[in-house]
């Protein structure tokens, strides 16, 4: 250190020779007005939170929160609205169906020639449709007024037994309209279905497009056994009413 | 004012000013310190109005926070400490001022006025030119070794003094000293020679 000192010793000697720099006169003088005006000057300390919190420090912000707002509404309504891929329900392909035999694919691709060919008459078809619908709605409503106009007066027990016949009625012209439109070549039931099968809502599921899992004998056996549960239930919930 | 509050210490006076509320021993401590302040202040900031302002906001705030003052601690120790983060502060400041300043210059091109230093208070008092080369070589060097060799070698306090006015341990202290003395030295050569 003392080598550090001597070796710097001009320096040192010309710092400690500077002239001592003195406060100004009124120095003291004015310390006391200062603190004197601080006195007097009751401010009161706002808060860190208090601060943030200013009027106006708030306008802005808030005129920039609703601007957003605004912008955000803007930008909404012009976008486009897009369906979510995720929850669309995909398309059945109509050239795909699902065989047991390999034999069948012959069959089937010579069927969907066919349906191809009939499609061009489809616009006449639905017409028919469409016509015996109406009339089996029409006919609904005759039978329902007659009917409503002779249940009249009568018993409970006996309102029941004419709701019966009248959905009996309903299903009969349902039916009647869904042979109707079975009797012409629909891509859904081919003519090789027994017309005596097609009735009400009964569809062939081997002419549907689901994917049909061929079951081992363990699993038949299961969904046999599960079959004969469900039908013995059916019968005793039939004895039981 | 009263004789025996003039014959006790720094640290007696502002222990009763602490407790009492003595009015009277921090005009004395005021009238102690506010040279040898002055005089840090000013080799540091070389500026003789921003120096005086620095000054007294160290007076007032000692004032203000006399409560902070820990008593194991020196008077003095504690009051460089305020001056020195002021002085630096105000020093930064102006630093800030000037690089703005130049900027704006560049940009609108407007007549740009260099201030005339020679009726300047500051220069005033430094009346010998010997001392005014001195003060502008202090103010070349790096800011953190002047003002460990301000305290030094200028207001004479001990190694000890320095680092706890500055935060920093002993030998970083004489490091900076030494470092600042070389820089003035290189930037004196010339005085030495005459």
């Amino acid at each position: 250190m003392e080598n550090d000192e001597k070796k710097y010793e001009d320096v040192i000697k010309a710092l400690k020779d500077l002239k001592e720099v003195k406060a100004p006169a009124n120095f003291e003088a004015d310390i006391k007005r200062r603190i004197n005006s601080e006195k007097f000057s009751n401010k009161e300390k706002k808060t860190f939170w208090q601060n943030i919190f200013l009027p106006s420090r708030l306008i802005p912000s808030l005129g920039l929160v609703a601007a957003a707002v605004v912008l955000f509404f803007v930008v909404e309504t012009n976008s486009e609205d897009v369906d979510n891929p995720f929850l669309i329900e995909p398309r059945v392909r109509e050239d795909v169906f699902a065989v047991t035999n390999y034999e069948e694919v012959g069959k089937k691709q010579e069927e969907l020639s066919k349906q191809k060919s009939l499609k061009k008459d489809e616009p006449v078809l639905e017409k028919r449709r469409d016509e015996n619908e109406l009339k089996s709605s029409d006919d609904k409503i005759v039978s329902g007024r007659e009917k409503s106009g002779e249940v009249e007066g009568l018993l409970d027990e006996k309102d029941v037994a004419k709701d019966q016949s009248i959905l009996a009625d309903n299903l009969a012209a349902a039916e009647s309209s869904l042979a109707v439109v079975t009797e012409s070549p629909q891509p859904t039931v081919p003519a090789e279905v027994d017309a005596g099968k097609v009735r009400g809502q009964s569809i062939n599921k081997e002419e549907l497009n689901f994917r049909q899992v061929q079951l081992s004998t363990e699993e038949q056996k299961v969904v046999n056994e599960l079959k004969n549960q469900v039908q013995s239930l059916e019968k005793a919930n039939k004895t039981q009413k | 004012m009263d004789i025996k509050l003039r014959e006790l210490s720094d640290e007696e006076l502002i222990l009763e000013f602490q407790k009492n509320n003595t009015e009277d021993a921090f005009n004395i401590l005021v009238q102690r310190y506010k040279n040898p302040l002055t005089n840090f202040v000013f080799r540091f900031l070389g500026d003789y109005e921003a120096c005086a302002d620095v000054v007294q906001e160290t007076m007032i705030k000692v004032y203000r926070y006399k409560d902070a003052y820990n008593s194991v601690a020196k008077f003095s120790t504690w009051v460089y400490t305020i001056a020195g983060n002021l002085a630096r502060t105000e020093y930064r400041r102006q630093r800030r001022r000037n690089i703005f300043s130049i900027n704006d210059y560049g940009e609108d091109h407007s007549t740009y006025d260099l201030p005339d230093e020679s009726s300047r208070p500051d220069v005033v008092t430094d009346s010998g030119i010997k001392d005014e080369i001195i003060q502008k070589a202090l103010l070349k060097v790096k800011e953190t070794y002047r003002e460990a060799v301000v305290l030094r070698d200028i207001q004479g306090l001990s190694y000890e003094e320095i680092s706890e006015i500055l935060g920093v341990n002993e030998g970083t202290v004489k490091s900076r000293i030494n470092r600042g003395r070389a820089q003035l030295q290189e930037l004196l050569k010339g005085i030495y020679k005459e």
